[in-house]
């Protein structure tokens, strides 16, 4: 069988985690991370198409030798995602990693619990079901 | 182009072949489950992954395409390679969650809170077939027109008997047949070899030029512009945007504004478009975890931003070097630019043998990116119709496994043989603006319903649907009505640019692309049909959902042992 992705959960599980202090915490990291990448890429990206399109003399202005300053913004583009991709590993790294490592093993370990307590109820059950019989 | 080097490039072309052939049985020996088939079993490390994503992501035309616009039309060209690039920062940001939340698709993220499963999966699968068809046309017209002239076969002309006409249908169908024995019989293992592959021949025949050609000019990287601006005839304008996109006409404000808005229209697609691609997004889940995942995006921003780095050096080099008349002359589209340079520059270093080896390894490194590309994508949609739409629309989620994965080989067998007759039919039309209109359907339709089904609380099975089917018909629609359907006239000939013959003309819509206006209309058709729906948004389900996406509780893993099924929950 395929495994379904709506089976249900033990009820509560995954509500729990979702509203520990944090969850909030990494939540809200990462929110805050995501709106500055894309505000810092998208941003510096539509400035460099906008200059593009409307600002063809200050693009055709020359920087050094035949390089003019198109040419030198489009690599700064190059520049510019690869830093941004950096920073953005780094501080996923130190700030996000560890917190939702946490939260992830924590869940791991109860619901370990939860079918390690499962194992000796059934086997009680069948202990008493035997003794009783 | 000269003569006997098309043995060479011939002979390569089989080697080629006979490699990932062999790869791919290895990869059926070891293909046992769908985890093996949808995901590689999950085991590919980051930077492998990371090759592959590369592999997938860097078509033939870009490689060949964006080298010809840059060596026609000057700075311009660049403007693909800095979209293609940077899209992939919103990539990096979807790829922890998206690897955490899905299984094998990306129907697997928007389902996950969505009260109407099926038709959720439905409309996901519908939108991934779509974008990867048009995708895949493009490839493969483009490899029947690149093989003919790779092989040297003029019209009129032939090789080993065949006309040039002939030659394009058989690649064709050669292609066809190859992308469809990798899917069905390697499955995601024997495709992500097959890219990794491609990806490390492509970086190292586009290296091997670059340097050549920069060391033309003393690696002056200033003096190579001024030769290709002088070369040009266009001096300093060939080195600044505005010769292709954006065009200023003279006296005609309204026409210089509508072309401007077109480059913006363009930008805007490259940019959100890559992370709503299915064979992108499916190669979220072949790695273990969401670190692999993230890592893996790092590698392909690494490997895609050196590659695109370097076509600036391959465009312009061509236009320096080989001139834009016999460019030109070859392909008026620019598509030799790259292969025209190999000859060139292999020439200066050893003569027309020199020339003939540079020439067949850069064609076969072209001719073996477009099977790496068009095998990703049957793969893609393969996968698509029979985990979202035999697995969970028709067997309601409760499918064998064996039975799924039989499906997925027959559907990319169907979707295979589609793409043959579709590109056997077009194969003479200009179909290049496909590749951005897939770019373009891909951000309109997938990536509303990815962002606000991660993100926003309230968002229901009705917004993914209406977000879905409003940004694929609306980019469809627009497209259907622009002038790159109908209506393009070339000024001066009075000959058709578009796709339908001169004459015919219902182009309603200015722009050729639709993403400018697309995008918001896919983002507001999925926010309206939640808001106008009576369906609550599953609190617990949206809980569920962050809960995992963020931490990777209950992830789908790499199971640690042969026969274990996959920790997830």
């Amino acid at each position: 069988m395929v495994e379904d992705p709506r089976t249900p959960t033990v009820p509560g599980e995954f509500t729990a985690l979702a509203h520990d202090h944090r969850f909030h915490l990494l939540k809200a990291r990462f929110r805050r991370l995501a709106t500055t990448l894309v505000a810092a890429f998208l941003g510096w990206y539509f400035l460099y198409i906008a200059l593009s399109a409307f600002a063809r003399d200050f693009m055709a202005r020359p920087a050094f030798g035949h390089i003019n300053m198109a040419l030198l913004l489009g690599v700064l583009q190059f520049v510019s995602t690869f830093v941004l991709a950096w920073r953005y590993t780094r501080y996923a790294r130190r700030m996000l990693d560890p917190l939702s490592a946490q939260l992830r093993d924590e869940a791991q370990r109860r619901q370990a619990e939860r079918e390690h307590i499962e194992q000796v109820m059934a086997e009680r059950r069948r202990i008493e079901n035997w003794t009783r019989g | 182009m000269p003569g006997d080097g098309r043995f060479l490039t011939f002979g390569l072309f089989l080697v080629f072949i006979l490699i990932t052939l062999g790869i791919t049985i290895w990869a059926r020996a070891n293909t046992r489950n769908a985890d093996d088939f949808y995901a590689g079993g999950r085991a590919f490390s980051g930077p492998q992954n990371g090759l592959a994503l590369a592999g997938d992501y860097m078509s033939a035309a870009s490689f060949l395409g964006i080298a010809g616009i840059i060596a026609l039309s000057g700075y311009d060209g660049f403007l693909y390679s800095i979209g293609f690039l940077v899209a992939w920062l919103l990539t990096l940001l979807l790829v922890e969650l998206m690897r955490n939340a899905g299984r094998f698709t990306m129907a697997d993220v928007l389902s996950y809170r969505a009260r109407r499963q099926p038709r959720v999966r439905t409309a996901a699968a519908v939108s991934t077939v779509t974008v990867s068809v048009f995708y895949l046309l493009a490839q493969m017209v483009g490899a029947g027109a690149l093989v003919s002239l790779l092989l040297g076969i003029h019209p009129g002309q032939s090789f080993l008997g065949l006309s040039a006409g002939a030659a394009k249908v058989l690649t064709i169908i050669i292609v066809g047949l190859m992308m469809v024995f990798y899917v069905t019989y390697g499955g995601m293992k024997g495709t992500t070899w097959v890219q990794i592959i491609k990806a490390v021949l492509l970086m190292a025949g586009t290296l091997v030029l670059t340097v050549l050609v920069l060391a033309r000019f003393g690696f002056n990287l200033s003096d190579m512009l001024g030769a290709a601006a002088k070369a040009s005839g266009r001096a300093a304008d060939f080195l600044q945007p505005g010769l292709k996109y954006g065009r200023e006409i003279e006296g005609d404000p309204l026409r210089t504004l509508i072309n401007k808005l077109d480059f913006i229209s363009l930008a805007v697609a490259l940019v959100l478009g890559t992370a709503g691609l299915p064979h992108i997004v499916s190669r979220f889940f072949t790695v273990p975890d969401a670190r692999a995942a993230r890592t893996s995006v790092n590698w392909a921003i690494g490997l895609v931003g050196v590659f695109y780095l370097m076509t600036l050096a391959l465009g312009f080099g061509a236009t320096a070097v080989v001139g834009q008349a016999a460019i030109a002359a070859q392909d008026p589209a620019g598509n030799t630019a790259a292969l025209q340079l190999a000859y060139t520059l292999g020439e200066f270093a050893g003569g027309p043998i020199g020339g003939d080896i540079l020439l067949a390894f850069v064609g076969a490194v072209a001719f073996a990116t477009i099977l790496a590309v068009v095998s990703g994508l049957v793969l893609a949609s393969s996968t698509s119709l029979a985990h979202d739409y035999f697995g969970h629309v028709l067997m309601f989620g409760r499918p064998r496994e064996s039975q799924e994965v039989a499906v997925a080989r027959f559907s990319a067998f169907l979707v295979g043989a589609l793409a043959v007759v579709l590109a056997v039919v077009a194969r003479n039309l200009n179909v290049a603006f496909l590749v951005a209109l897939a770019f373009a359907m891909a951000a309109s339709a997938n990536l509303p319903a990815i962002v606000l089904s991660l993100f926003w609380k309230r968002f229901n099975s009705t917004g993914v649907v209406a977000g879905i089917y409003g940004g694929l018909s609306g980019s469809l629609l627009l497209m259907a009505l622009s002038p790159v359907v109908s209506g393009k006239v070339d000024p001066d000939t009075g000959a058709s640019l578009s796709l339908l013959p001169a004459g015919i003309d219902f182009h309603l819509f200015p722009l050729e692309n639709p993403g400018l206006v697309s995008i918001p209309f896919g983002f507001l058709c999925a926010v309206a049909g939640t808001l106008l729906s009576r369906e609550q948004a599953d609190q617990e389900r949206y809980d569920e959902l962050s809960v995992r996406a963020l931490t990777g509780t209950g992830s789908h893993r790499a199971a640690r042992r042969a026969g274990k099924r996959p920790s997830g929950r």
